[in-house]
């Protein structure tokens, strides 16, 4: 399917074509240089003493480089704690919402039935509204199943309101493998259960792979909804959890930023390992009828 | 059996969402025309009492505005930057792939931390910006960068541009590498130069990506909380609040669930009637197109 990439500037041959590769380089350098300054400042940042930060003469670099500020963040806050509770959040939110997406997809992919079309309308209908949104129907129904302040609420609400991109995910993937494996298998004594588990999975792993980190990393940067149902210190999210720093008098940057980088480097490498499979994915499975 | 099978696969996922999403989509259009006491309990039929309150009240109509104003240029901005953006990625060069790599940060953070650094960053006191500036030589002394709430505002939408870019960039990259090389070829055989190249072939063919990008982006910067909480929580007096952070403090801070749940209802109105304007008129562009 996929055809060779396109390249608008071949090798450079005449000076015009030089010059429209130097004027590439440079966007790209600039590109780059914006997209990481907020990075690099966090970083430099997060090795400074208090002090330094809130200086009347700023400093680029570190005067004295602070390595204990990411040590000490460990102690000054339960970090620890709201690790766990977002890798539990996350983790829960990521298997129901695969769990349950992956024989919707299938069943969207592999088979013929009335309401397909209205299945597919809910799940975009879904996407309309944030939970930020539904946060006064969220926060009732969580009363009624006296869920409020746990972490099973919000695993329910991210599962549920990351269904629709686990479905078009898996939907685009399965779309893309043809059914005639699963045909044979079905011919042979397999059962559509077995047809699905044991051949279509298996090919699918990649696909599957990606709606599992995509799914996790949303779950993983959730905000409002926690902000709203987690009252207890000990249940919140890191996203919650580390605005611990920022006081109501004084804002303790230096370790804001270090917990920060803590939260951040995890699910850029988990996102750059799913970056290719990912748009492809999310626009195929999303627009094909 | 064979009639059931479908709905049964379905079942779990169908659930999930009709629980936790459709019952509160419900639950808020029910509290919407709902007397509510200030505990959040429903105290019988309001009509349209919540709706008047909400549309009469001075503040909203700048609320409204501000929602326009940060989704158009919000969308609109990052829409412009990330197709340039996906043009520069798309060609081949020496780092391509870590320069890929790179874009996705912003996609990848909690909304809450970039939100936070920029904070920093523009800070009037202690920030970097001027700091890097200096050092630069851009400036002599300290600027101050936001000494208006409309300054903040924009600030507020460069952070969300910022965040935003990524996704466009790769919804529209994707939709590039599907384009068949032979047509430049045949194109620059037929003396086509760049902006001929850009407006007859790539652009056509990158529609339906930059359709999906565009509706999905319409979406969530309208829905969008974290940026504009962090950094200035609507404040001074709503010049900064949006839809959303305004019905957040209506409900969570002054007990007004049922406002608030108008608020809500408003919103999503406005939100159907832009995602399905642009669907019909980029739908209907295509037909002609084709």
């Amino acid at each position: 399917m996929r055809k060779k990439e396109k390249v608008y500037i071949k090798k450079a041959q005449t000076p015009k074509d030089k010059a429209l590769r130097v004027l590439l380089y440079l966007a790209v350098i600039v590109l780059v240089v914006v997209i990481l300054y907020p990075y690099f400042v966090m970083f430099t940042s997060a090795l400074k003493s208090r002090a330094e930060i809130y200086a009347m003469k700023g400093t680029l670099l570190p005067i004295e480089w602070e390595w204990k500020n990411f040590v000490d963040v460990w102690k000054l806050a339960p970090l620890a704690r709201y690790f766990i509770n977002s890798i539990v959040v996350s983790g829960g939110a990521t298997a129901i919402a695969i769990l349950c997406g992956i024989p919707a997809a299938y069943a969207l992919s592999r088979m013929k039935f009335k309401g397909k079309k209205f299945f597919l309308g809910l799940v975009i209908i879904s996407q309309m509204f944030a939970p930020v949104v539904l946060l006064v129907g969220i926060y009732k129904i969580m009363s009624l199943f006296h869920l409020t302040d746990t972490l099973l609420a919000l695993i329910f609400i991210n599962a549920a309101f990351n269904q629709a991109f686990a479905i078009w995910l898996l939907r685009g993937t399965f779309m893309s493998i043809s059914p005639e494996m699963e045909q044979a298998a079905t011919i042979d004594g397999c059962n559509q259960v077995q047809a699905m588990t044991r051949v279509l999975l298996p090919v699918a792993a990649p696909g599957i792979v990606t709606a599992l980190i995509f799914v996790f990393i949303n779950a993983w940067n959730e905000y409002t909804v926690a902000l709203t149902l987690i009252s207890s210190d000990i249940l919140k999210p890191l996203t919650v959890g580390i605005t611990i720093f920022n006081g109501y008098n004084m804002i303790e940057w230096q370790y804001l930023f270090a917990s920060s980088l803590f939260a951040t480097i995890p699910v850029v490498i988990l996102f750059i390992c799913i970056e290719k499979h990912l748009v492809g994915g999310l626009t195929s499975g999303g627009v094909k009828g | 059996m064979k009639s059931a099978g479908p709905y049964i696969w379905l079942l779990p996922s169908m659930l999930l969402m009709v629980i936790f999403i459709l019952f509160p989509i419900f639950e808020v259009f029910r509290t919407s025309v709902s007397k509510v006491s200030k505990a959040g309990i429903i105290k019988g039929f309001a009509g349209l009492d919540n709706f008047t309150k909400v549309l009469k009240s001075p503040v909203f109509g700048l609320v409204l505005k501000n929602t326009l104003v940060w989704t158009i240029v919000v969308v609109g901005l990052s829409t412009l930057i990330g197709f340039a953006l996906a043009l520069v990625l798309n060609n081949e060069f020496k780092g391509r792939k870590i320069a890929r790599a790179i874009v996705v940060f912003p996609w990848a953070t909690s909304l809450i931390i970039q939100a936070g650094v920029w904070k920093f960053i523009i800070d009037a006191d202690y920030g970097t910006l001027n700091t890097l500036f200096m050092k630069l030589g851009l400036i002599s002394k300290s600027v101050n960068w936001t000494p208006t709430p409309a300054a903040y505002f924009a600030w507020e939408c460069w952070v969300g541009i910022f965040v935003t870019i990524p996704f466009v960039t790769f919804c529209v990259l994707s939709g590039l590498q599907s384009i068949d090389i032979s047509y430049y070829e045949s194109a620059t055989v037929d003396g086509a130069g760049f902006w001929q190249k850009l407006f007859h072939i790539t652009l056509p063919l990158v529609r339906s990506s930059l359709t999906v990008s565009t509706v999905l982006n319409i979406i969530y910067v309208f829905n969008s909380f974290p940026i504009i909480w962090t950094i200035t929580k609507g404040d001074p007096a709503n010049r900064t609040d949006t839809l959303v952070t305004y019905l957040y403090k209506q409900a969570f801070y002054k007990g007004r669930t049922g406002e608030a749940a108008a608020i809500s209802v408003i919103g999503f109105l406005i939100l159907c009637i832009c995602a399905s304007v642009y669907m019909v008129l980029s739908l209907r562009k295509e037909e002609q197109d084709a």
